[in-house]
């Protein structure tokens, strides 16, 4: 029995009949986590000593049956750019490399009522800004498949703990697919719920129109799980919404829109077949299969590139050395400032600072801002139409497979191209979902999206539950397994 | 040349409620820095903002009061700009959705009516404080600190279209706003404690000129005095530059109070581009008609209304514009007194002259709880009645405030009730008269200044109980004057 | 729309000082980037601006009530600060 590879329910049945205890289960995670740290750098750190207290008390609650719940000792990775009281919050950069936060995140506040475990805090994109993971202050992480290869950012970190079995599941953050890309690119589900039902109080923002929390995980069962742990309303998130479920449909007389324009140039015939796979496996099982369009996506890249950077502009605005963080010194207060955000930020946080404040700035805010909000809602009034016809959309998660470490680096658009499938969900607030379903020639994961209507989140998990099971596709990286 | 000056002025108004605009971190008056605070007012990472309901309730009242029209789907921006004291480097305002827009407010200058009008009423909320230390000059200065408890509270800003013609009228303005604002209960209202600071945009122009002059700005004041010398000297400066053919730069200044200018504040490299746009933290707002029209309902007498009512009393419109700015049991002392003494012009004075002197040399701040608004008003009638002189008038108020009696029994203990007896004052006028027959030779030879000398005689002789005027009439009578 | 935009100008208002290498370098990545999103000038667009804002419920502004919640302590708030002095934030002059 190799527990690293169970799932939290398997876990916990396991936990409730004495079969094993959640300290033998951290000891297990935390050996995997601190040997796989050379080869991967997935963490940024790793909370030992705290960890065995509560492992500990976690062995006591189940010995006397008065285990809380399903996440009860899971040892859960979190991405740091949430935080986590009394611990480091860096994003990834040298700007807050010494911030230890004072206050805990809200999903954070409600895994903490779950007893849950937390590994550490996974490596990211600075600020969440990037898809490789190589946008980090303290280094880049790798893909577990293939060292050679990045896991996808800006949530690479937790996809490469979990895909190397260093933690149960993970939560990362999603603003244009930092959750599904490097799901995707290790072999995992990932899952961006509906924009709101996740609070993102304590999450540093990087979008915050765009910004979502959500797990990633090997199993979709596992990402329920986490899922319902850490969403409902939040009062101290305006956006955050009180909402009850719709459900859709997930058997037979549920309606499936192929996405037209994210099976086109620019996709690899490889991402293309694991499209035709599953459509093939959904018309085996009788679903009513159709292609839609949806024009406005092929625009997708260029609002998310206006409106994100103009969110960022403002929301990273606050490391200014005067309260907190890193402080280079200057004459006046304002040398002090710009000396400052000169040194602790990256080149990709510069550019989309300036980008952002480019597009808002006096004279642009129509041509490019205004254009963008109004193009992006003119994409959500598209993807209305296509949801009266259809319940799920399914299209690649990412045009092609991991690609290599330095690849891109020097060509930020090119970096940006690699996150067309994933920013229209972003963009319209819809749950999307990313699930593995094979590999490619170069033994690398390859995963499908699927979308579906705000608020739509359970009906989307149990529909890609089917499909996993249909799949039958589960792997776990060479090496890692045992 | 003949020249005309324009004033606009934006007002902001600290609400007095309990917690932050967009946190619920409570609001707290002590001079102890960063005790206040939490992740959202403090700017950290990740902190969210949550708008307060009642700080969107009292600037909805504040702007349906000035007559504004509401906008119902109302925005928050964010309004950027690197500032030390400002922790998000930004500030969550309104831009081009303000709550109220196009109202206006009724003054009262030298016994006149006016009206100025409001172009805009909106949220914000307010910074840090910076202190500086070292000398005032920023290349000697040493450092700045920062505290944040003011870091959040909710602002109202009101901002008036430029349509103010001197600084006696900014000043009547403002007076008013406060008022407004205490009447609504939503402010404090003490200009000591910065609760209302302004900005002023002046400019001037030729007289004969549809177009305004290049203004500038005069930022930060917090008290009327120096709002209406600022005001005085910058349409001096400006007046006296284009006389002599000067160009006014379009500026901001600052009023120093010590050496009673303004000086140029160093203007930022470039001009201020604030990249407003609407903050994605916080949904649109809907205002309901539901929600607004509550608030309608439930609108107290303005100070307007307060004015209106007084002026019925037949008291002049200054007086009333006076009364209507006093302290609320004050302005309830007036009617009480009016409705049972029906003598407004002596209401107005008792109240606003005796009393509130006699309680400001007393140093007390409320009547005592025995003190009835009908003892002023018997106090009034003992006087128009001449059954006590105004000078027993006062010496009973004072009684009055300091201890638990009545004005009749303190007239009677003090002796102060006046002869009126005719018979009985004849008498003893007679008795002067026959005592003084030099003086009354001389009365009679024209030197009437010495019938007043009389007439003190009489009363002295009396122990001070007679009333002066039938004395003096007495007086005249008997010696056939 | 205009693809010639004055960095030093940008890099002012985002508080950021940049050498004369990174103003180069950053004008040519963005100026591929605003090139780019030029993509979006074609489009015919007319809604109202305050009809823009996308959220998964039509109405969700929901205000909180004036009730005070827990805070951070004075030295939670200080915690992390560069510099202090008698429970101040201390930062270069500010003074303009
Ligand atoms: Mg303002
Ligand atoms: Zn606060």
């Amino acid at each position: 029995m190799e527990l690293l590879n169970l799932s939290i329910r398997e876990l916990n049945k396991l936990f409730i009949t004495k079969k094993t205890k959640p300290s033998e289960l951290y000891s297990e995670i935390f050996n995997r986590s601190a040997s796989s740290e050379a080869a991967l750098h997935a963490h940024l750190s790793l909370f030992e000593e705290t960890n065995l207290v509560k492992a500990k008390k976690s062995d006591e609650r189940f010995s006397k049956s008065e285990n809380v719940g399903l996440l009860d000792g899971i040892p859960l990775a979190i991405k740091d750019n949430i935080n986590i009281k009394d611990e480091k919050t860096t994003c990834s950069s040298k700007m807050l490399s010494n911030f230890v936060s004072p206050y805990n995140a809200t999903v954070i506040s409600k895994l903490d009522t779950e007893q849950t475990i937390y590994t550490g805090k996974t490596n990211l994109d600075e600020f969440a800004m990037g898809s490789s993971t190589e946008n980090s202050a303290f280094g880049l992480t790798r893909n577990p498949w293939n060292t050679d290869y990045v896991p996808g950012g800006s949530s690479g970190g937790s996809a490469a703990s979990v895909a190397s079995r260093s933690s149960i599941a993970a939560l990362g953050s999603d603003t244009g697919g930092s959750i599904r890309q490097p799901a995707s690119f290790c072999g995992l589900v990932g899952f961006k719920p509906t924009y709101g039902s996740v609070s993102r109080y304590g999450l540093v923002a990087f979008a915050s129109s765009l910004d979502q929390i959500g797990p990633i995980s090997k199993s979709v069962d596992d990402a329920r799980i986490v899922y319902s742990a850490i969403s409902g309303h939040d009062s101290l998130d305006s956006t955050s919404i009180n909402y009850e479920q719709i459900e859709l449909p997930f058997e037979k007389n549920a309606t499936i829109g192929i996405v037209k324009e994210l099976m086109e140039d620019g996709i690899s015939e490889e991402s293309k077949k694991e499209v035709e796979k599953v459509i093939d496996i959904l018309k085996l099982k009788g679903y009513n299969i159709k292609e839609v369009s949806l024009p406005l996506i092929k625009l997708s890249i260029s609002i998310y590139y206006l409106i994100a950077p103009a969110e960022c502009s403002a929301n990273l605005a606050r490391f200014d050395g005067v309260r907190y963080g890193l402080r280079v010194d200057g004459k006046t207060s304002y040398e002090m400032m710009e000396n400052t955000r000169a040194e602790g930020f990256g080149n990709e946080v510069k550019r989309r600072i300036l980008l952002g404040t480019y597009a808002l700035s006096a004279g642009y805010y129509d041509e490019y801002y205004g254009k963008a909000l109004r193009a992006r809602k003119k994409m959500v009034d598209e993807f209305s139409t296509i949801f009266k016809e259809c319940d799920y959309l399914i299209s690649p998660t990412t045009p092609t497979e991991a690609f290599k470490a330095g690849e891109k680096t020097n060509n930020p658009l090119e970096m940006y191209m690699s996150d067309l499938c994933t920013i229209p969900a972003n963009l319209a607030g819809l749950p999307a979902i990313s699930i593995p379903t094979g590999l490619s020639s170069n033994n690398l994961p390859l995963g499908v999206q699927i979308m579906s209507k705000p608020l739509t989140d359970n009906s989307l998990l149990d529909f890609s539950e089917m499909l996993e099971k249909e799949l039958e596709f589960y792997s776990t990286p060479e090496g890692w397994s045992k | 040349m003949n020249l005309k000056p324009t004033i606009g002025i934006e007002t902001h108004i600290e609400l007095n409620t309990n917690t932050k605009m967009f946190c619920r971190c409570r609001v707290v008056d002590t001079e102890e820095p960063n005790v206040n605070l939490c992740p959202t007012c403090l700017g950290l990472p990740g902190a969210l903002p949550v708008p307060n309901e009642k700080a969107i309730r009292y600037i909805t009242l504040l702007a349906l009061a000035t007559g504004c029209s509401i906008t119902k789907k109302g925005m928050f921006h964010r309004k950027n700009y690197f500032y030390p004291d400002l922790p998000k480097n930004y500030q969550i305002s309104q831009f081009d959705l303000p709550v109220g827009e196009n109202g206006n407010l009724e003054i009262v200058i030298d016994n006149e009516k006016d009206y100025v009008e409001i172009e805009r009423v909106h949220m914000e909320e307010d910074t840090g404080k910076s202190s500086h230390e070292g000398s005032g000059r920023i290349d000697s200065a040493t450092s700045t600190s920062l505290d944040f408890n003011r870091s959040g509270i909710p602002l109202v800003e009101i901002v008036t279209k430029p349509v103010i013609k001197s600084s006696k009228e900014a000043v009547a303005y403002i007076e008013e706003l406060r008022q407004l604002a205490i009447e609504l209960e939503i402010s404090e209202g003490k200009l000591e404690k910065g609760n209302l600071r302004f900005d002023a945009n002046i400019s001037v122009a030729p007289s004969e000129s549809n177009e305004l002059g290049t203004k500038v700005e005069i930022k930060n004041m917090n008290s009327l005095r120096s709002l209406e010398r600022a005001i005085d000297f910058e349409i001096k400066r400006q007046s006296s530059a284009l006389e002599n053919g000067d160009i006014i730069i379009q500026e901001t200044r600052h009023w120093d109070e010590s050496k009673e200018t303004t000086t140029s504040m160093r203007s930022k490299e470039g001009s201020a581009d604030y990249r407003y746009f609407s903050d994605p933290d916080i949904p649109n707002m809907v205002l309901t008609d539901e929600f607004i029209n509550q608030i309608k309902e439930n609108l107290p007498s303005l100070p307007h209304e307060n004015r209106n009512k007084l002026t019925e009393t037949g008291l002049g419109l200054s007086d009333s514009n006076v009364l209507s700015k006093s302290e609320k049991w004050i302005f309830e002392l007036y009617f009480e007194v009016f409705n049972n003494t029906k003598d407004s012009k002596a209401s107005f004075n008792w109240i606003t002259g005796e009393l509130q002197g006699q309680m400001r040399k007393l140093e007390i701040k409320s009547l005592p709880n025995w003190f009835s608004p009908n003892f002023l008003s018997d106090v009034i009638k003992l006087i128009d009645e001449n059954k006590i002189s105004f000078t027993s008038g006062k010496v009973i108020l004072e009684e009055l405030i300091q201890m638990d009696t009545t004005p009749d029994e303190i007239a009677k203990r003090l002796d102060l009730y006046q002869e009126n007896d005719e018979v009985a004052i004849s008498k003893i006028v007679n008795e002067i008269i026959d005592n003084n027959q030099d003086i009354v030779e001389r009365i009679k030879n024209g030197e009437d200044k010495l019938v007043g000398f009389m007439v003190g005689q009489i009363i002295k002789s009396s122990g001070g109980s007679i009333n002066p005027g039938m004395a003096k009439e007495i007086l005249s009578k008997e010696l056939n004057l | 729309m205009s693809k010639k935009f004055d960095i030093t100008n940008i890099a002012k208002l985002a508080s950021i000082s940049l050498s004369d290498d990174e103003k180069e370098k950053l004008s040519n990545d963005l100026s591929v980037i605003i090139e780019h999103v030029q993509a979006l000038s074609d489009l015919e667009l007319d809604t109202n601006i305050e009809d823009v804002y996308i959220h998964p419920l039509e109405k969700v502004l929901a205000l909180d009530d004036d009730t005070e919640k827990p805070s951070l302590t004075h030295d939670e708030a200080m915690s992390n600060a560069p510099k202090v002095s008698d429970g101040k934030f201390i930062v270069p002059p500010s003074l303009e």
